[in-house]
């Protein structure tokens, strides 16, 4: 793996976290308000849940260099 | 049953924006692979700024403030990568001659002990 690529799949994996982390906090601020009476424990576990999967999916990346990323392009009518 | 009706009104309305969330959070796919997150970052840091932009607009207009423009930030330009590296580098290369400089030293040291000494 060269360092440019090294470098990619770390900044995925930063931003994967940040966005992984904010959603299950998020969720877990709205869960708090909505059915768990402004406990606290939601969100830590979506905080925790976001960070997990977060994880997860570095881990894969990092362990599988030959898996290409590609984009979903959306097919034109004709 | 009034009270019922509400505390059932109640429920759907939590019900329904937590629903809501869970939906968007869905639909925008930020919990699926990390190309997408990468993707929703990246929009939202596109989207995000002009839209606070706006709404201090909107905001000054309703109430007549002026909010002070602030000037822009610093642009820093600090390879942190590159300084990483060679301090790595200067570290491990000095760990790696340290013990032949250390008796090289002590040597001088001693020579010069036994010079002044005579």
């Amino acid at each position: 793996m060269s360092e440019s690529e090294l470098g990619r799949k770390w900044d995925r994996c930063l931003a994967d976290a940040v966005v992984k982390i904010g959603t299950g906090f998020g969720l877990g601020i709205v869960f708090s308000l909505t059915f768990f009476k402004r406990r606290m424990w939601p969100l830590a576990f979506g905080s925790g849940m976001g960070l997990g999967m977060a994880y997860s999916n570095c881990q894969h990346d990092f362990q599988a260099p030959y898996l290409l990323h590609g984009k979903y392009v959306k097919e034109q009518e004709q | 049953m009034v009270a019922r009706v509400w505390s059932l009104m109640r429920f759907l309305i939590k019900g329904s924006v937590a629903g809501g969330a869970v939906y968007l959070v869905y639909d925008q796919e930020l919990l699926g692979s990390s190309d997408k997150s990468q993707a929703a970052l990246k929009k939202a840091g596109e989207v995000v700024p002009p839209a606070m932009y706006q709404f201090s607009q909107y905001v000054c207009q309703q109430t007549g403030l002026q909010i002070p423009q602030l000037p822009a930030p610093p642009k820093i330009h600090f390879p942190i990568r590159d300084s990483w590296n060679a301090g790595i580098i200067t570290v491990m290369s000095a760990l790696s001659v340290a013990p032949s400089k250390a008796c090289e030293y002590s040597k001088e040291g001693w020579e010069y002990v036994k010079a002044r000494t005579k």
